[in-house]
């Protein structure tokens, strides 16, 4: 048996009381969440699919990155075989198991639901 | 091409962060119209999920409801052209239009959808995929017509024991499709719809317009979306998404362990399981009296009990049932109680279904972190 932990990850408090501004504006392109001096070959292979929320809100291990690397390239990811080892490196060492829970965003809203 | 020296002096350049996602705000806020105050797990594909403090209502209106997508949502649709094929091991096959789904004898099921996934945040060791904290899962009025009196219209051959959905999600590059299927006993079940309806109105876009289907007390998964095949199988669907996904091991693993796909089966009813709306985690509360709120669901079975723990698990009250009561869908609970003294406290809520089981205080790791059901918690602070 294994026990999980139960402590809440990330702050579950209600921060976002924005109302809509920018109704018609996509959500923060893949450009601009990984912006800075990542390699464009990184964000060329892996950000072509799905965007980089999804890759930075994991804590896994090397061995789980391996896996993870290779499911991507199976399903369509074009890593030059000398950068996979690299780029398991690389997101073993940016997102390891230890590191703090990411903070997810949240979508705005105009108001409060309580009751119907 | 970059050599790996350019590309690990990008690497030590970043350090000290300008991934603004990883230090992003919570009070940054997405513009995503029709859904609500939902934490954002990915913007693409996207996958929403209900701050616990949604699961506050019978019904989940459709802005909190979450929304889980393996890849795109289909980008176009033309629903004049659009047409629901069942075939495979049938007498007749068939293609409907969603005019005739609408003249078919129309039947409501209200039912908890809840992610398989939910709760594989707290996973310990962490597993990969979308990393769900407590609300991948919401209850609304499903309306459509059964999929028995399609499949019975079509006639299925002796041969049919399993039924395969298929639908208009957009897959990308060499990823396997989002196909899976379920038994001929559930898929014919009164229950089991192909859902037009919503809470009422037609299906959003997000939650699979024109047509989804509703397996009721089942994983998320099983209830695909935007579904425009159905086919009649002799045999459990061979794919990615049946097999090694949404798989649970047969036996207890070690965490981390591999698992042999031989010995796992897939996941079908939703386990027992209840979540306290409120007060939050971290909440600094007003008053020591404290009304303790929540909702608690177990799949194909029904709530006989929740029971509360004001002193981290040590003593146990029974909290009061919402007379509110459908099959397949969440129980409301509730329960009173005064803080004796100011302080810390850590408050616990725990369900029993009409199978006899309990939630338990820790379940046993499974590599997808399928299925965690282990007894809610917040921790509060009661003022002197
Ligand atoms: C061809 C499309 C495609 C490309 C390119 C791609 N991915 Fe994915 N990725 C997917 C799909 C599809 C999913 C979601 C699967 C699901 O939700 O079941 C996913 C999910 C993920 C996840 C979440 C965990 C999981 O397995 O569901 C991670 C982490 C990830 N991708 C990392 C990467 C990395 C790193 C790269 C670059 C090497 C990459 N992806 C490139 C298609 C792609």
């Amino acid at each position: 048996m294994f026990r999980y932990s139960l402590l809440l990850a990330g702050s579950l408090s209600f921060a976002c009381l924005a109302v809509f501004v920018c109704l018609a504006r996509p959500h923060a392109e893949s450009a601009d969440l990984l912006p800075g001096p990542v390699p464009a070959k990184f964000k060329t292979a892996c950000l072509e699919c799905h965007d980089a929320g999804i890759i930075v809100q994991q804590r896994l291990n090397k061995a789980a990155w391996t896996k993870e690397m290779d499911k991507m390239i199976k399903w369509g990811a074009v890593v030059d075989p000398g950068d996979r080892d690299v780029f398991i490196e690389y997101l073993t060492t940016k997102f390891p198991t230890d590191k703090e829970p990411y903070v997810a965003p949240r979508t705005a809203f105009k108001k409060m639901k309580h009751d119907r | 091409m970059i050599s790996r020296r350019e590309f690990l002096a990008g690497v030590s350049g970043s350090i000290g962060g300008v991934w603004p996602l990883l230090s992003r705000a919570a009070d940054e806020s997405v513009a995503l119209p029709g859904k609500e105050g939902m934490i954002v797990r990915s913007h693409r594909f996207l996958d929403l999920e209900m701050p616990v403090e949604y699961a506050n209502l019978f019904i989940t209106p459709v802005e909190h409801f979450f929304v889980r997508n393996h890849m795109h949502e289909p980008s176009t649709l033309d629903v004049s052209k659009w047409r629901l094929s069942i075939g495979g091991e049938v007498e007749k096959p068939l293609a409907l239009t969603l005019a005739e789904l609408l003249k078919m004898e129309q039947r409501t099921v209200t039912n908890t959808l809840e992610c398989a996934g939910n709760g594989r945040a707290f996973a310990v060791p962490h597993v990969p995929g979308v990393q769900w904290q407590k609300g991948a899962v919401g209850t609304a009025r499903f309306g459509g017509p059964r999929l028995r009196d399609l499949l019975e219209r079509a006639g299925v051959k002796p041969a049919g024991k399993h039924v395969m959905f298929g639908g208009l999600d957009e897959v990308p590059g060499k990823v396997p499709p989002f196909i899976r299927s379920i038994p001929i006993e559930k898929a014919i079940d009164g229950d089991t719809l192909v859902a037009l309806n919503m809470n009422g109105a037609r299906l959003t876009k997000h939650h699979g317009f024109p047509a989804r289907v509703v397996v009721p007390g089942w994983i998320g998964a099983a209830s695909c979306k935007w579904v425009t095949e159905i086919k009649v199988l002799d045999r459990e669907f061979d794919g990615n998404f049946m097999s090694p996904g949404y798989r649970m091991p047969n036996q207890p693993v070690q965490p981390g362990e591999a698992v042999n796909v031989a010995d796992t089966h897939p996941a079908t009813a939703l386990k027992v399981k209840s979540l306290i709306a409120s007060p939050s985690d971290g909440a600094s509360v007003k008053s020591r009296a404290i009304h303790i709120q929540g909702v608690a669901w177990a799949g194909e079975a029904d709530i006989e009990k929740v029971e509360v723990s004001t002193d981290s698990g040590t003593t146990w009250q029974p909290a009061q049932l919402s007379k509110n009561h459908s099959r397949y869908a969440w129980r409301r609970w509730s329960h009173f109680w005064k803080a004796p003294r100011g302080g810390d406290y850590t408050i616990l809520s725990r369900a029993t279904d009409s199978d006899g089981h309990t939630q338990p205080d820790s379940v046993p790791w499974n590599p997808s972190g399928y299925l965690i059901n282990v007894v809610d918690q917040v921790k509060i602070h009661v003022p002197v």
